[in-house]
C-alpha cells in the first residue's frame, strides 16, 4: 500500500491513534469523576433522608434491648458508613433514650414526620422512597408503592435478610447498592429493624449520558482539529522534501543550474537543502569546466584537422611534381605532430585527474635534472638571444625525475619564449625548511593581473591565440598537476613589462 | 575575382590560398590581424575569408573596423561552432561562417554565393544574350555550347557579367583579378579581354574609351 509506505501518511495515522488513545483517556476520567461525584452526592441524599427516618422511628417505635438479637460483624458492601451523623443518638442507646416509646405506640405502626415529608415527595424526579421492616414485616413505607419490588428484593431476596437476623452487635454498617436505575441505602438497626431509602438515579444517569455526548463531542472536534494541525504541520515540514525532490528531477534531468528553495535555513530539512545545494553547485562546476575542457580540447583539434583537410584536398585537385606533394605530406606531419603532442597532453591531464598517473619515487640530484633541462632549451634561448643563468648547487629529492624535468623544462620554456630579446632567465634552487625551492624569473612581458589566476588553467595563453604550432597551452596546468602530485606547490608572481617568477616548492 | 586571406596558421594558409587561386581567384593573404585589416581597407576584395583566432587583432574587431568603411562580403573561418560565435559573427556583419575544420569544396561553395549576394545575384547563372555564365560550375556557353577559357578569362567574363551594365575602370579590372605581386603587368589585362572577345564574340565586351568596359544588356 503506497499510503502506508508515505512518510506523510504514517506520521498522520501514528499521530491520529495517539491523539485518539490520549483523548479517549481523559475522556473516560472526566467521565468517571463526573459520575463518582453524582453518586456521592445521590448517597450523601439517601444517607441524609436515611438518618431522618432512623431518628423518627427511634422516637415513634422504640426497642428494648430484648429485642436486641446478636448480629456479628457484617462484612460491609460497598459503602460502608459506620459512623452514625453527629447530631443522633449512637445505635446502641436507642433503648435507654426512649424506654417508654415502645408500649407508647404499638408496633407496625410508623408515619413520616411532617418535616421530612418534604424529603419524600413525589414530584421530586428522583422520587425518593423509603422503607422500614420491623421482624421482616414492612411496617412503613413511602408514598411511591411501585417501587417496594426493589424493597422486597433487596430485603428478602438474598443474604440480606440472614444477615439481617444474625445477632450483631451494636455497629450496623450502612450499605448502599445500585438495581438498575436505582440507588438504595439501608441499614439493619439494632433491634432487627431495617431501613431501606432509595431513588432513582435516571436525572443523574442522564444527565451523565449529556456529559459523555458532550465529552465525545468535545473530544472528536480537537481530534479533529488535531488532526488537520497535524497534517498541517506534517506537510509544512515535509514541505522541503517535495521541493528537494522536485529539483532533483530537474538535475537528473540535466538542469545543473536547478537549486533547492530553501525557506528555513534553521531546520533539519533547511541544512540538508543547503548541504544538496552546494553539492550541486560543485557538481555544476565540475560538469562545467569539463564541458569547458572538452569544448577547448575540441577546438584546439579543429586547426590541425583543417590543415590536414585543405592540404590534402589541394594536393589531389590536379596532378602535381613530386617536390608540391612533398611540402603537402610535411605540412600534413606538422599538424599531425601538432595533435600527437595535443593529446599526449590531454591524456596526461586526464590520468592525473583521475588519479591514475604513476609518479615513480626515486631519489635525484635536482639541480643535474636543472642542469639537462637548460642545456635542452639552449637552442631555443639561442635563437631568441635570451641568457640562462643557474644559481643552484646540488640537490637531492625524492620524486619522478622524467616528470619534474618536464617541469623544470616547461618554465624553462615559457621564461624564453615569452621573454624580451636580449632577455634573461635566472633559475635558482634552494633548500628552505626542509624543501626544494626552485624559482624561474624572467625578464619579459609580464601577466596580466587579471590573468594571474588563469596561468595554471587548461588551454591558457599569453596572447589569447595560436603562437606556433609547439604551444598547446596546457603546459602550464599539467606542470601543476605533476608538482601537485609530488605534494609540493606551484605559484607565480608577476610585474607586467618587468619580470615573472614561478616558484615551485617541493618536499625533499 | 580578388579575394583576402586573413590566416595565422602558415600551412592552412599557404594551402587555402594555393587552392583559391587554382579556383581562378587572385588571392592576397595576410598572417595576422593588423596586416589584414590594413589590406582590407586598402583595396576593393570581392571577398574576404577572416579567421576569428589572429594574433594581434583578432577576427571580430577587423570585421567591426572593416564594416565602417567597406561593406566587403566577409566569410569568417572559426573554431568554434557554438550558436553564439555564429550569432556573434553574423551580427557584427560577416555574411557566412565556415567551422573548422571544413572541406575546400564547401569554402569555395560558400565564397561563390557571398560573392553572388553582393553583385545581388541570386542565382548562379546569368545569360547575356546568347552567352550563360554558370558561376557555380564556372562554365561559360555560346548558343548552349561550352566555351573553353582559361581561369583568369573566366574570371574576367564573370567579374563583367556581375556588373552587367555597368562601366568597370581598367583599375578595377586589375584589383579584382590580379593580386598584388602581379599588377604591374599592364598590358595583360588587354590579352585577356581580346582572347575572350575571339571566343566570346567582339561586341560581348564593350570598350568605353577612356572609361574602362562594359557589358550592354
Amino acid at each position: 500500500m503506497k499510503l502506508f509506505k508515505s512518510i506523510k501518511w504514517r506520521l498522520q495515522i501514528w499521530y491520529g491513534l495517539i491523539l485518539v488513545v490520549v483523548l479517549a483517556g481523559f475522556g473516560f476520567t472526566s467521565y468517571q469523576l463526573e459520575r463518582g461525584r453524582q453518586f456521592r452526592r445521590i448517597d450523601d441524599e439517601l444517607h441524609q433522608r436515611l438518618e431522618v427516618l432512623k431518628n423518627a422511628l427511634h422516637r415513634q417505635q422504640p426497642r428494648g434491648p430484648n429485642g436486641n438479637r446478636p448480629f456479628p460483624g457484617q462484612s460491609p458492601r460497598r459503602q460502608n458508613l459506620n459512623e452514625p451523623p453527629p447530631g443522633g443518638p449512637p445505635p446502641g442507646q436507642f433503648p435507654e433514650e426512649d424506654p417508654l416509646g415502645l408500649g407508647a405506640r404499638p408496633p407496625g405502626k410508623f408515619s413520616l414526620p411532617e418535616d421530612a415529608e418534604h424529603f419524600f415527595e413525589a414530584s421530586d424526579p428522583h422520587e425518593f422512597y423509603f422503607s422500614i421492616m420491623r421482624d421482616d414485616k414492612e411496617i412503613a413505607k413511602s408514598m411511591n408503592q411501585r417501587l417496594s419490588m426493589y424493597v422486597t428484593s433487596t430485603y428478602f431476596g438474598g443474604p440480606v435478610n440472614q444477615l439481617a437476623n444474625l445477632p450483631g452487635n451494636t455497629q450496623r454498617p450502612q450499605n448502599v447498592h445500585s438495581i438498575e436505575n436505582y440507588r438504595e441505602i439501608y441499614q439493619h438497626l439494632p433491634a432487627g429493624d431495617f431501613i431501606l431509602v432509595g431513588c432513582s438515579v435516571l436525572p443523574e444517569l442522564n444527565e451523565l449520558q449529556h456529559t459523555a455526548l458532550n465529552l465525545t463531542a468535545v473530544g472528536g472536534l480537537i481530534l479533529l482539529v488535531g488532526l488537520a494541525g497535524g497534517a498541517w504541520l506534517v506537510s509544512r515540514s515535509l514541505k522541503p522534501i517535495s521541493s528537494i525532490s522536485a529539483t532533483a528531477v530537474k538535475i537528473s534531468a540535466g538542469d545543473l543550474s536547478q537549486r533547492i528553495n530553501v525557506a528555513e535555513a534553521e531546520s533539519e530539512l533547511g541544512q540538508l537543502a543547503a548541504v544538496l545545494n552546494s553539492t550541486f553547485a560543485r557538481l555544476e562546476t565540475a560538469f562545467a569546466q569539463q564541458k569547458q575542457f572538452a569544448s577547448d580540447a575540441a577546438h584546439e583539434l579543429r586547426t590541425p584537422v583543417s590543415v590536414m583537410l585543405t592540404q590534402t584536398q589541394t594536393a589531389l585537385n590536379r596532378e602535381r611534381d613530386a617536390a608540391s606533394y612533398k611540402l603537402t605530406v610535411e605540412a600534413c606531419q606538422r599538424a599531425a605532430q601538432r595533435m600527437r603532442k595535443l593529446i599526449e597532453s590531454l591524456l596526461a591531464l586526464a590520468r592525473f585527474d583521475a588519479g591514475q598517473e604513476v609518479l615513480k619515487r626515486m631519489p635525484f640530484d635536482l639541480f643535474k635534472t636543472i642542469s639537462d633541462c637548460a642545456e635542452l632549451v639552449q637552442p631555443l634561448a639561442e635563437e631568441r638571444a635570451v641568457k640562462v643563468f643557474i644559481e643552484a648547487g646540488p640537490l637531492e629529492i625524492t620524486g619522478d625525475p622524467e616528470r619534474l624535468a618536464q617541469v623544470v623544462t616547461n618554465l624553462l620554456t615559457n621564461a624564453i619564449q615569452y621573454n624580451q630579446p636580449e632577455g634573461e632567465v635566472r633559475v635558482k634552487l634552494e633548500s628552505q625548511n626542509g624543501l626544494a625551492v626552485l624559482t624561474v624569473t624572467d625578464t619579459g612581458q609580464g601577466i596580466a593581473a587579471e590573468d594571474v589566476p588563469r596561468v595554471f588553467g587548461r588551454f591558457y595563453r599569453a596572447d589569447q591565440s595560436r603562437t606556433g604550432a609547439g604551444n598547446t597551452g596546457l603546459g602550464l596546468a599539467i606542470s601543476k598537476a605533476i608538482v601537485e602530485a609530488h605534494g609540493g606547490t606551484i605559484e607565480v608572481a608577476s610585474e607586467e613589462n618587468v619580470k615573472t617568477t614561478f616558484t615551485v616548492r617541493l618536499p625533499v | 575575382m580578388r579575394i583576402l586571406i586573413v590566416e595565422d596558421e602558415p600551412d592552412l594558409l599557404a594551402s587555402l590560398a594555393q587552392a583559391l587561386r587554382e579556383e581562378g581567384y587572385a588571392v592576397d593573404t595576410a598572417d595576422n590581424g593588423d596586416d589584414g585589416l590594413f589590406n582590407a581597407e586598402g583595396t576593393d576584395y570581392d571577398a574576404i575569408v577572416l579567421d576569428v583566432m589572429l594574433p594581434g587583432m583578432d577576427g571580430w574587431e577587423i570585421l567591426k573596423r572593416l564594416r565602417k568603411a567597406k561593406k566587403t562580403p566577409v566569410l569568417m573561418l572559426t573554431a568554434r561552432d557554438q550558436t553564439c560565435d555564429r550569432v556573434k559573427g553574423l551580427d557584427t556583419g560577416a555574411d557566412d561562417y565556415v567551422v573548422k575544420p571544413f572541406d575546400l569544396e564547401e569554402v569555395f561553395a560558400r565564397l561563390r554565393a557571398i560573392i553572388r549576394r553582393s553583385a545581388n545575384k541570386t542565382t548562379n547563372v546569368i545569360e547575356i544574350g546568347d552567352v550563360k555564365v554558370d558561376t557555380a560550375a564556372r562554365n561559360v556557353f555560346l548558343k548552349e555550347k561550352l566555351v573553353e577559357l582559361t581561369a583568369r578569362e573566366y574570371s574576367l567574363v564573370e567579374f563583367m557579367a556581375l556588373h552587367r551594365g555597368e562601366v568597370v575602370t581598367r583599375t578595377q579590372l586589375y584589383e579584382h583579378l590580379f593580386d598584388e605581386n602581379e599588377s604591374s603587368l599592364s598590358n595583360l589585362l588587354d590579352v585577356h579581354v581580346s582572347n575572350v572577345r575571339k571566343k566570346l564574340g567582339a561586341e560581348f565586351i564593350a570598350t568605353r574609351r577612356g572609361h574602362g568596359y562594359c557589358i550592354e544588356g
